[in-house]
């Protein structure tokens, strides 16, 4: 009982990781019916940019106040650098393309992919590169038995309040509503004097936003990144997406903690190695049973 | 100088020139409507009013100011609302939700709930709805969500693309009362209508529109006892 409790706890805290790179999917699929296939590899280089700055100002090392001021600031520097960077992409590459046939920014955004691929190549090196751990091994739960270290605090004291902020943000803002409005008819929103391409620019700012901060995280939990990170990490955090339904917010949300739940619990139970089939075969079978994801809407609509 | 003024306006898609060399007026306040066949242009036509479509050549001149080049919001920001064609309501946001976007550039909270209020007033059946997804509206309910949208935005010139496509005889009638008190409130129409008997009893003028091109114009009444559009558009002689 108590292993399966720990392994339950690795996996949701890897599942809220999952998830926050997810959410950077399902928003900008959801707002430009657009799968971004450079999101994976734009986390990653807002884990080189972690790298560099935790070395860069030396933040190893220092003590409990100015590790976690340090992990503040990481993840807002990393957030507005991804954010940014997903804004300058979607301006330059994408918008465009807007009019263009899907195919075109699909093609692009695997393009963009390659190139962010080389850019972490050149800024990491070709190895492996082993990131600071920078906060204390010790267990919180003492005498416990569960394992809970100020890592596994730091996944959810950063994830939680982010997606908290996101939810407020769709549900309540004029902005938000903007988007949800872009997202269901772009010219209907246009028409009752909507910049769209703004809307369309402040979601991949977000979305890039969060995946900056699960940058760090990623680099402070896994303590490895390498300039090829973004690949698989991109994949699990799509299948995430897609398996709660893409282009909704909490599907993106359930889809990562189901992930981090089933990569867990499968590498205790059926050994490591099956990870990967199992997670895929977890998609296929919902998929044939419901395509639209887990929250996904149905396709039924009045016209 | 009328509030909106076409000039010899050419636009459409790829090579197709569905509006060709089209010149038409709408004073202020004035109710003008435009009628034409499935296919004739009045959608894109509209559309290019409203910068979804580009012109290619001619201008359109918004109260003095030329709108070429302009995109879409700049368009609607300048005071000209558009009820498109298909509703084109936001389908799972709320009634509410979907009128608060037609305010969407109103930055004075409790103006937004007045006007808010004043469509509810013209269309009571939204203010019982407000909480309701707008998908799950009748289509005739959908058509005057779609129109209280547009009047939220406190347009000079409302823009109404088939208003009473698909409606049940005694909606349209209800929709048409309400189009016709929008003038009394000093707002201007440009009303597209396949309906055309209803759309010019109610229009000081009105315009024929076949294959992209304007063939006739005259007051309401003229157009109504004019041959021709009785042959074609009012299912007579």
């Amino acid at each position: 009982m108590q292993f399966f409790l720990q392994q339950c706890l690795i996996g949701i805290t890897n599942g809220a990781l999952v998830a926050l790179v997810a959410l950077g999917y399902t928003m900008v699929y959801g707002i430009i019916r657009l799968i971004n296939f450079a999101h994976g590899d734009l986390i990653m280089l807002g884990a080189c940019l972690a790298l560099s700055l935790v070395s860069g100002f030396g933040l190893a090392g220092g003590g409990m106040v100015t590790t976690w001021f340090g992990v503040v600031l990481l993840v807002l520097l990393c957030g507005l650098f991804c954010g940014g960077l997903n804004v300058a992409v979607d301006r330059i590459v994408y918008r465009p393309l807007r009019n263009a046939p899907k195919l075109a920014p699909l093609v692009s955004a695997i393009g963009v992919s390659f190139i962010f691929m080389n850019v972490g190549l050149f800024w990491l090196g070709p190895a492996d590169r082993s990131f600071p751990e920078l906060l204390p091994p010790a267990n919180l739960f003492a005498g416990e038995g569960l394992q809970f270290t100020a890592k596994d605090l730091l996944v959810l004291v950063v994830v939680v309040p982010l997606m908290i902020c996101l939810s407020l943000l769709v549900k309540s803002t004029r902005l938000g509503k903007a988007m949800r409005a872009v997202s269901q008819d772009p010219i209907a929103a246009a028409l009752v004097g909507i910049d769209v391409d703004r809307v369309i620019a402040f979601t991949f700012f977000v979305g890039g936003f969060l995946g900056g901060a699960a940058s760090v995280i990623y680099g402070l939990y896994i303590n490895t990144i390498s300039f090829q990170m973004g690949f698989q990490n991109g994949l699990y955090a799509f299948t995430a997406a897609v398996l709660g339904g893409i282009g909704s917010i909490p599907g993106a949300v359930v889809g990562g903690l189901v992930i981090g739940l089933v990569r867990a619990l499968s590498s205790a139970y059926v050994g490591e190695r099956w990870t990967g089939a199992i997670v895929f075969a977890i998609l296929i079978v919902i998929l044939v049973f419901r395509p639209e994801g887990l929250l996904g809407r149905g396709t039924k609509e009045k016209v | 100088m009328p509030l909106l003024e076409i000039r010899d306006l050419e636009a459409g898609y790829g090579p197709i020139r569905a509006v060709d060399r089209v010149s038409l007026d709408v004073d202020d306040g004035e109710l003008v409507a435009l009628i034409g066949a499935n296919g004739a242009g009045k959608t894109t036509l509209l559309m290019t009013i409203s910068g979804v479509v580009p012109h290619r050549a001619g201008s359109i001149r918004f109260a003095g100011s030329p709108l070429g080049g302009l995109e879409p919001h700049q368009i609607m920001r300048l005071g000209i609302g558009h009820a498109p064609e298909g509703r084109r309501i936001f389908p799972r946001l709320t009634v509410r939700e979907n009128l608060e976007l037609g305010g969407f550039t109103q930055t004075d909270r409790g103006r937004l709930r007045s006007d808010i209020d004043e469509a509810c007033g013209l269309f009571p059946v939204l203010g019982e709805r407000l909480e309701q997804p707008g998908g799950t509206l009748s289509g005739g309910e959908q058509q005057m969500l779609a129109i209280g949208r547009a009047l939220v935005g406190r347009p000079r010139l409302l823009l109404l693309d088939e208003p009473s496509l698909g409606l049940a005889p005694l909606i349209v009638a209800k929709v048409f009362e309400v189009i016709a008190s929008l003038t009394e409130r000093g707002i201007a129409v440009l009303l597209v209508e396949q309906n055309a008997r209803a759309a010019l009893k109610l229009a000081a003028r009105g315009y024929v529109l076949e294959t992209g091109r304007i063939t006739l114009s005259g007051t309401g009444a003229e157009l109504a006892a004019d041959r021709r559009v009785r042959d074609a558009y009012l299912g007579e002689g």
